[in-house]
């Protein structure tokens, strides 16, 4: 019975952070109910911002301490085992999920979507525009009422507010699913992106903050501005 | 001496009439058509054209903003194309010659021999949807029509000039004709009549609203017409070419825009027909090729993530040309607009000023008040 209190408070706080992030596989439908279309409490995060390496996570930190987890699991298992006989421990699930690589993945991808060290936000009571280095550009648009949605063949986006936190969730196919929680502070000078990748192989999600510095780029003393027929059209005028 | 004046009068009179009915002859008969030149029951000669008015088109903008992404609309690159196509679907009205002046105009204009008005339902560098209607004066429908075209890669890059959907405005001028045809040359000469009727209507509806009826069908039929060498009509047929003078000038601002905006336009076109090629064989390669690893490893993960990324990343490819598109060729759409508006305001002005005009003029040959 002492064996197991751990992990039922462990059970109860994924259950949370699932109840939280809307869990793996979460419906569409379900998360309208929980994010909303419009910014009445809506933040401006426009702006230049770059990496805080000291402030954020560190995936390789964050992995060992999975494994450590794990190990103590492994170990309580075995302990529980020798007592219980076969069939106790809650992380490794009945599917044979929570392999070392399943894991090693999630963390991996966590760490390669959000190596961005610069992004540049703009943003209107409709939408905004997250430019981040190497990686597309997050977007999304702001309506009352409605819940920005979109579908491909590649996957579904929905994205809206959660009082003062803008949610981006991509639902991709094979069980994945990757959510970006984007959360001002600071009196605006701090934005911290909690990056979240759930798998079907994993039994609970990965989350990894990064934390960011709002900063001025400096006067280059030239504007530039794309056009079609002759590309990228810079002029020395100020802006 | 003396005697011999009215001989050389009667000489002068006599060569002067000569040259007169030579004169007749040169000018007037072009205007004729030869015998058998055209088919029976067609008409042709500058006098059977009929002028064709194709108002600005409906952009098919939804007003809903929160639809126009996922619907691919790109708000100022349609409001460009509402003014480009009717400048593209006039050359290739005029071109066949059978009809009179085609404006491209700002508004409606209710006396409008045939008004044609479109809805652009899609449009792309692949496909080209429009709604097309057509009514003449007395509001009878020749045309309401989807046309639809699309290209192919060998469509690109735009030969100048030319454009990758011009058989759909082929097509378009193709049908129009066709409904030209099934009208007599009598009716085609009662709807002259009722444009300048409604015309004058509008200026002095007490006077003409008698020569107009409407029918069961809600069309406008002529009443009665106007005593020949009516000077009233002399005058309202003088007003309304002073107002085709200005449209003509606004059209000139939209054959400008056509002009300017084009190379810019077809490059987009070009652009979005590659996007949309590319991202239909990416789909096509994507949903074909095997996992390249174990389900739930970082292999597996990372190639289900960038299938994604790369679909994003064409899209928003799409998305920045759009902006570069609006870069280029805002300012000269705004230019024209602007000038449009004051223009248009001219308009008003000076219509209302000759219409002020005419009724005063009406009321003090007929002895009535005014219009108010």
């Amino acid at each position: 019975m002492k064996a197991q209190s751990p992990i039922i408070i462990r059970f109860t706080v994924l259950l949370a952070i699932f109840v939280l992030l809307g869990g793996c596989g979460t419906s569409p439908a379900k998360e309208k109910a929980v994010l909303q279309g419009d910014n009445r409490d809506a933040v401006n995060f426009s702006g230049s911002w770059e990496l805080d390496y000291s402030r954020s996570d560190s995936a390789q930190e964050k992995l060992d301490g999975i494994v450590r987890e794990l190990n103590r699991d492994a170990q309580r298992r075995a302990q529980g085992n020798m007592r219980q006989g076969p069939g106790g421990g809650l992380l490794i699930n009945a599917t044979g999920s929570n392999t070392r690589s399943s894991i090693l993945g999630v963390v991996r991808l966590a760490d390669e979507i959000t190596q961005s060290p610069l992004l540049e936000i703009s943003q209107d009571p409709h939408k905004i525009r997250v430019e981040r280095e190497e990686e597309f550009d997050l977007t999304c648009e702001f309506y009352p009422g409605e819940l920005r949605q979109v579908e491909t063949p590649f996957g579904t986006e929905i994205c809206g507010w959660n009082g003062h936190q803008l949610v981006f969730k991509l639902l991709l196919p094979d069980g994945l699913s990757i959510q970006h929680v984007m959360t001002g502070g600071a009196a605006g000078q701090k934005l911290k992106i909690a990056t979240t990748v759930v798998s079907s192989q994993v039994s609970f999600p990965f989350t990894l903050n990064r934390v960011f510095n709002r900063f001025e780029p400096g006067d280059d003393g030239y504007r530039c501005e794309v056009t079609l027929t002759r590309g990228r059209v810079c002029t020395t005028e100020s802006r | 001496m003396y005697d011999r004046i009215p001989l050389i009068t009667s000489y002068l009179r006599r060569f002067a009439r000569a040259m007169y009915i030579l004169a007749c002859l040169l000018v007037v008969s072009p205007v004729y058509p030869a015998v058998g030149a055209t088919d029976a029951g067609e008409l042709s000669g500058t006098e059977a054209a009929l002028d064709v008015g194709l108002l600005i088109f409906d952009p098919g903008i939804p007003a809903d903003e929160s639809t126009h992404s996922k619907l691919g609309i790109f708000p100022r690159i349609r409001n460009a194309e509402a003014k480009y196509m009717p400048v593209t679907l006039r050359g290739v009205l005029m071109n066949t010659g059978h009809w009179g002046a085609v404006r491209v105009l700002p508004e409606a204009l209710e006396s409008s021999e045939l008004l044609v008005t479109g809805t652009i339902l899609h449009s792309d560098g692949q496909r080209l949807a429009l709604q097309i209607e057509a009514r003449d004066a007395s509001g009878a429908l020749w045309l309401d029509k989807a046309y639809v075209g699309t290209t192919e890669p060998s469509d690109y890059p735009v030969r100048v000039p030319g454009d990758p959907f011009l058989d759909v405005y082929q097509q378009i001028a193709s049908d129009l004709l066709f409904a030209r045809r099934q009208k007599s040359p009598k009716e085609v000469a009662q709807v002259r009549e009722i444009a300048l009727l409604l015309y004058a209507r509008g200026l002095a509806p007490e006077v003409f609203a008698s020569y107009l009826a409407r029918t069961p069908q809600d069309e406008i039929a002529l009443v009665r017409l106007p005593a020949e060498g009516d000077p009233m009509i002399a005058r309202v047929d003088r007003l309304r070419n002073q107002e085709y003078l200005f449209i003509d000038t606004v059209d000139e601002q939209y054959a400008r825009l056509s002009e300017e905006m084009a190379p810019t336009y077809n490059l987009w076109r070009q652009y979005s027909a590659e996007q949309a090629l590319y991202r239909e064989e990416y789909e096509e390669r994507v949903s074909s090729r095997g996992s390249q690893g174990r389900r739930g490893s970082f292999a597996a993960l990372d190639q289900t993530y960038n299938a994604y990324k790369w679909s994003k990343i064409h899209v928003q490819d799409l998305d920045e040309l759009a902006l570069g598109f609006n870069n280029e060729v805002d300012p000269t759409v705004m230019e024209v607009s602007g000038t449009v508006f004051r223009l248009s305001g001219s308009l008003d002005a000076q219509y209302t000023e000759w219409r002020d005009i005419l009724q005063r003029i009406f009321a003090l040959e007929t002895g009535l008040a005014p219009a108010s």
